[in-house]
């Protein structure tokens, strides 16, 4: 009786994110620790955006406040002379000593040349039209204040106090009103300007602040996202690994059974005397040799695995034979026909080298590869061995590359990154029912590996699968041909 | 009343006459190679007299610039008003133009100002300058100022103009500053 228990996807939890969870399944190995490197390198490129956005704001901000405080000082200062320049003018009348009024002269002359400069940095400084038009304005009203305040000033030094005065009423004050009212004017427009760069710098302001909003919003939605990937991913590994774990825990119990079952029947038949016959003894001993040794494999498969679980140590390599791999494979292939039919072709190239390995795993691995040949070729089907051995180049060593090949029902693509995982079985063996622990490719490779070998697989559905164990040559051993003479012997089991 | 004022006019007809013969042999002197030119050695220094840039005239007679610094011309070719600029009394510069152009002393130039001044012939008294430099600027900001520097004290700001067809480097240039006892 047989208990076929399945652990596929209904036990799974639905999720909408159907297509999510397998990308996250099928990199839940790794995609923990490339999704914390997704997510540092966006932190920190978000980061660089929002210091480079920060400090662009804060030195359009300086910028701004700068311009406006030196724009003030300048209009400031140009006020002040331009007073300065009438001031130190006016301030000659009030004496008739000519050294003083010289001294008053110079003053003014000297207020004088600083307005102009001003006026001509105010016109250099201009951007817009309207200022422009305003800096030539109050260069032509100064210039027309200067030719009278030279008449007011030469009458003064002449010491006619009366026509300085006249002149100055006359001609000085309309003169120097103009020029006032153009500093005024200056000053309006500067201050307009000043309102918009306020403006324009509130404007980029609130613009950096919605742009770090959005900027921190979206790290803290890819950060979440990230954590939550991660967490999924773990708790799909964990997940996929305990169905893995129920799997195998049902394939073994029910593997256990198989020939519990029977050996418990044959046990029952030979003790209620039912079998009585000395014929019908020896098959009924047969067959509880048979189920014990089955039930013995499983266990020893289970403690293989487990003792391949620590890579760290590795076996005592050694320098082998190729005969005597080829012996060991024989001698397995033997027993194996006692339970069922099968054809091995046997394509070995002579003089093969020594290769480097341990004999005992080299054999586990084969058998490995071998039993499932059998169980996945189909009845009867051909099983090919084929050795050949590759000469060392620069790129690699030389190695001894034992294929077996099956035609059978062959390995789906999709499923071809996963055989070699503990407890992994496909879903077409199961409906098959075909039994088995999902444990044999996974102790092959590891035994290969551990060896400094690898073992590959080349498969096409429905036309058969060939499994490689490659094993490097022996120090000091030379290949010979690459591919040697085929058909060098062949054993043919039936 | 009457004869108070004969006793005044009896007292003042002298003191006239004294300084009209004084201001006499001042310009035989002057213009006739007296003792004032003969003591102008080759080590004196020339004095140039200036103008404002804007100011038209170039050239000069002796006589006309007598007349101006003596304050008995008061306008230019252009209309502006002259404006006599001379250093403080003492100044070698000053003293040189006394008595090289006005070919008075300072007591003499005083007084006729003052007489000037009081009667209505001159309109305005010299401008008095302590610096060669306030002398600069006093002719460089006044259109219608006349004034003499030395040469190490000319700039562009102001204008030589010649005395006699001459300019102050020129041989025959008259108008030269006497060496002080000491120098």
């Amino acid at each position: 009786m047989k208990t076929q228990i399945s652990y596929g996807e209904s036990h799974l939890p639905r999720y909408p994110l159907g297509m999510l969870d397998r990308v996250l399944s099928m990199g839940s190995r790794h995609s923990s620790m490339l999704l914390l490197v997704a997510v540092c390198i966006g932190v920190s490129v978000v980061g660089a955006l929002v210091i480079r956005d920060l400090r662009a704001a804060n030195q359009e901000a300086q910028k701004i406040y700068t311009g406006s405080v030196r724009g003030l000082q300048r209009i400031g200062e140009l006020q002040f002379d331009a007073q300065e320049t009438r001031r130190a003018t006016l301030y000659a009348l009030t004496t008739t000593d000519s050294n003083l009024q010289i001294d008053y002269a110079d003053q003014t002359r000297e207020a004088d040349r600083r307005v102009r400069d001003g006026i001509d940095e105010y016109a250099r400084k201009a951007t817009v039209p309207e200022e422009k038009a305003l800096a030539d304005r109050l260069r032509r009203d100064w210039t027309a204040y200067l030719a009278v305040r030279d008449d007011v000033l030469a009458s003064i030094l002449e010491g006619s106090t009366q026509e300085a005065v006249h002149r100055d009423l006359a001609g000085g004050v309309p003169a120097f009103e103009l020029v006032r009212q153009d500093l005024k004017e200056v000053k309006r427009v500067y201050g307009e300007e000043a309102s918009r760069s306020q403006e324009n710098l509130e404007a980029s302001s609130r613009r950096s602040a919605t742009r770090l909003a959005g900027i921190l919003s979206f790290t803290f939605l890819l950060s979440t996202m990230a954590v939550w990937a991660i967490q999924r991913s773990q708790m799909l590994s964990r997940m996929q690994l305990a169905r893995l774990q129920m799997e195998f825990v049902a394939s073994v119990s029910h593997e256990l059974r198989t020939p519990l079952a029977v050996i418990r029947s044959a046990a029952d038949n030979i003790a209620d005397g039912i079998v009585h016959t000395p014929e019908a003894l020896v098959r009924y001993g047969n067959v509880l040799r048979h189920q014990s040794h089955s039930m013995t494999e499983l266990v020893d498969q289970i403690l293989l695995f487990a003792s391949t679980e620590d890579r760290t140590t590795r076996p005592p390599l050694t320098t082998i034979q190729f005969d005597r791999i080829l012996q060991a494979v024989l001698a397995h292939a033997h027993v194996l026909e006692l339970d069922t039919t099968f054809n091995l072709e046997l394509d070995i190239a002579p003089d093969l080298p020594p290769v480097l390995g341990d004999l005992t795993g080299i054999t586990q691995i084969l058998n490995n590869v071998v039993g499932n040949a059998i169980k996945y070729g189909g009845d009867g089907a051909p099983i090919t061995l084929r050795a050949i051995a590759t000469r060392p180049s620069s790129g690699s060593p030389g190695e001894i590359r034992i294929a077996v090949t099956d035609r059978g029902i062959g390995i789906d693509a999709s499923e071809l990154p996963h055989i070699f995982d503990p407890f992994y079985r496909s879903p077409r063996v199961h409906s098959a029912q075909i039994h088995g622990t999902g444990l044999g490719l996974a102790v092959a490779k590891r035994l290969a590996e551990s060896m400094g070998g690898r073992l590959s697989v080349v498969s096409q559905l429905h036309r058969g699968s060939t499994f490689t164990l490659h094993l490097p040559l022996a120090k000091g051993a030379e290949a010979p041909v690459a591919l040697a003479t085929p058909q060098q012997s062949r054993l043919t089991h039936l | 009343m009457n004869r108070r004022l004969r006793t005044v006019r009896w007292l003042v007809l002298p003191c006239l006459l004294f300084v009209l013969m004084q201001e006499m042999n001042a310009r035989a002197d002057l213009w006739e190679g007296g003792p004032a030119s003969a003591n102008i050695g080759s080590v004196s220094e020339p004095l140039a007299v200036v103008v404002n840039r804007s100011n038209p005239v170039e050239n000069l007679t002796s006589s006309e610039l007598r007349n101006i610094f003596l304050g008995s011309r008061n306008y230019w070719p252009n209309g502006k008003r002259i404006t006599i600029v001379m250093r403080e009394p003492g100044d070698p510069s000053r003293k040189t133009v006394l008595h090289e152009v006005c070919a008075m002393s300072e007591d003499q130039f005083k007084n006729h100002f003052l007489h000037g001044l009081f009667t209505g012939e001159i309109l305005v008294s010299p401008k008095i300058l302590v610096s060669p430099t306030g002398m600069r600027k006093f002719v460089f900001n006044v259109p219608g100022a006349i004034g003499y520097l030395r040469l190490e004290d000319l700039d562009d700001s102001v204008k030589v103009i010649r005395i006699d067809e001459l300019l102050p480097n020129d041989k025959g240039y008259k108008l030269k500053i006497q060496p002080q006892p000491g120098n």
